[in-house]
């Protein structure tokens, strides 16, 4: 194993159920980085396998403030074009922590297929017991029968198994921003699910240079979020509304993706008492928020916070991206989850527009706190969205916080990559990567 | 000097985790710290922190604080399961050696855990 990653890919023919991991080098990293730019030259190398890769980023699972996230790379049924969405929660550093920098899913299987990836092993297993199920009761079921609560889970819903062009993927019990389709992708390929667990260990370059530059992050990370709260509700401040009295009442706690100072998601509980703490009997007593974007679409149409965190664990638990649902809503004039539900399992979600360029919008599209300079005008403001998610994407940073943390500047996530793997990564490089990432 | 959790702080983040192993590896793993995030219950946003002492278990519950004596959880009396892969790691010396403070304070974003 190599400093901050494991220097390989794991290779796996979904139609013979043969999995083959391939070794990569220096030289492939010097060549494509890491994330987002390393899945694409994976994607173009087996692109006749029409394949998805998962992917990690060099700082993915590091001490790095918001170096938690994976990344998914795919060619879009939706658009046609090879786009990327990030890997959520904790989905990323386990797998890199699973022992698999990448994972190339080429073909397909010749039935469901449930994916396990640990300790360095690669698991093609029946997964026909899966299928039908909701995401909710596959994850349920993978760590029932692998006799781990805490196994990483990367699903779908009934909808990618009809196959719905806007399934989205769900990440254990969460919605994912799976703008674009690879949940339906990965159904046709007859994959319900990859579960992960990781458990192992990597060496760092220059150990205690990379520690000192990522314990000063941190320090700025407290300075910046102190006093700022958490959740999803800052982050539709910055989209322009205010929510934190619409959510306040049912707010339960704040809960951060892996490694991320800001914990970016909001669980309301629906329920139960939001003020209960302790664990009680009930078993499904709320909903996590993960994108801001996703409850202002919900709340648009006139739910309230109740409805909105149902109808998207119903969006969840039938693995729909929820951009689509709530047009679905929109065009059929539902304004309650008990509606969606029968709307959705009854008739086809609409994809609706494909969403613009290649990078899932997860993050706003704009800076959270501030701090980033004059973004002022529509282009400005895109072109700053675009290379940051690209830059966040090719690491392996949490798409949110790069829109909050201005001292994550593209130089220091250089220096933490030379620093901790011993690579040296010039602007001219990265530019390179991020253009390729953008498509352009 | 003594830790101090403050369980509804966390946010499960993980970073002690990674601090606490780089504390014992000097390298990256989350499988070897002496504090360790306790997420089992997913669904139900129920979490929080188990600290491993030289003689204590403290359980971070989001309702409170609990101290068990090792000798009653092995002996599986109030065992916790989920307190199980921790029983197996170094207790907590409060990072002896290095000079700044416990690694896992400098990185806890919330003040989840500090020093007193
Ligand atoms: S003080 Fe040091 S040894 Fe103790 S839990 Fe924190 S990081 Fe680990
Ligand atoms: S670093 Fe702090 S907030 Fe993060 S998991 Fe540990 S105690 Fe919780």
């Amino acid at each position: 194993m190599g400093d901050l990653v494991n220097e390989n890919v794991l290779l796996v023919d979904l139609a013979s159920g043969e999995t083959e991991e391939e070794m990569i080098d220096e030289e492939f990293f010097g060549e494509h980085l890491s994330g987002a730019a390393a899945n694409l030259a994976l994607y173009e190398r087996h692109a006749d396998g029409d394949p998805v890769v998962l992917g990690t980023g060099f700082l993915t699972g590091t001490l790095v403030p918001g170096g938690g996230a994976g990344v998914v790379t795919a060619k879009s049924p939706r658009t046609g074009v090879v786009c990327h969405a990030p890997l959520t929660l904790y989905l990323g550093a386990e797998l890199k922590y699973a022992g698999f920098d990448f994972v190339v899913l080429k073909g397909a299987a010749q039935a469901p297929t449930c994916l396990w990836l640990h300790d360095g092993m690669a698991d093609v297993k029946d997964g026909s017991s899966l299928w039908g199920k909701t995401a909710w009761e596959a994850t349920d079921a993978i760590r029932r029968d692998l006799g781990e609560d805490v196994i990483q889970v990367l699903s779908m819903g009934p909808a990618a198994e009809r196959g719905e062009p806007a399934a989205g993927l769900v990440a254990n019990y969460w919605p994912t921003p799976d703008r674009f389709g690879f949940a339906g992708l990965l159904g046709k390929k007859n994959v319900k699910a990859v579960a992960i667990r990781g458990m192992g260990l990597f060496d760092l370059s220059d150990e205690e240079g990379f520690v000192a530059a990522c314990m000063d992050l941190a320090a700025q990370a407290k300075e910046l979020l102190s006093g700022k709260g958490g959740g999803v509700g800052p982050i539709a401040a910055a989209m322009g509304e205010d929510i934190a009295s619409w959510l306040a009442p049912l707010t339960h706690r704040h809960k951060a993706d892996f490694g991320t100072p800001y914990a970016a998601n909001t669980f309301l509980a629906t329920d139960q008492d939001p003020s209960v703490m302790q664990e009680t009997q009930v078993a499904e007593p709320g909903m996590l928020l993960t994108d801001a974007g996703d409850v202002l679409a919900l709340k648009a149409l006139g739910m309230d916070a109740k409805q909105t965190a149902r109808a998207l664990a119903v969006c969840a638990r039938q693995g729909v991206d929820p951009a689509a649902a709530a047009r679905l809503a929109a065009e059929q004039g539902i304004s309650d989850a008990d509606s969606l539900e029968k709307a959705l399992a009854s008739m086809s979600c609409p994809a609706g527009d494909a969403p613009p360029g290649t990078m899932a919008a997860l993050a706003p599209d704009r800076p959270v706190f501030g701090g980033f300079g004059d973004l002022s005008g529509e282009a400005a403001r895109a072109e700053w969205w675009n290379r940051r998610q690209a830059v966040g994407a090719i690491f392996g940073m949490d798409p949110r916080f790069m829109c909050m943390a201005p001292f994550l500047t593209e130089e220091k996530l250089c220096e933490l990559v030379s620093l901790g793997a011993g690579l040296t990564v010039d602007r001219e490089k990265l530019d390179d990567a991020v253009n390729k990432v953008l498509g352009e | 000097m003594e830790l101090v959790l403050d369980p509804l702080k966390c946010i499960e983040c993980g970073a002690c985790e990674l601090a606490c192993g780089y504390h014992w590896d000097r390298a990256l793993s989350p499988v070897t710290s002496s504090i360790m995030v306790y997420r089992a219950r997913e669904k139900k946003n129920y979490f929080g922190l188990i600290l491993k002492q030289p003689e204590h278990l403290v359980l971070g519950r989001p309702e409170g604080i609990e101290t068990q004596r090792i000798g009653a959880v092995t002996e599986g009396r109030e065992a916790d399961a989920s307190a199980k892969p921790i029983m197996l790691r170094e207790a907590c010396d409060l990072c002896e050696g290095f000079d700044q403070g416990p690694l896992c304070v400098l990185f806890c974003p919330t003040a989840a855990i500090t020093a007193a």
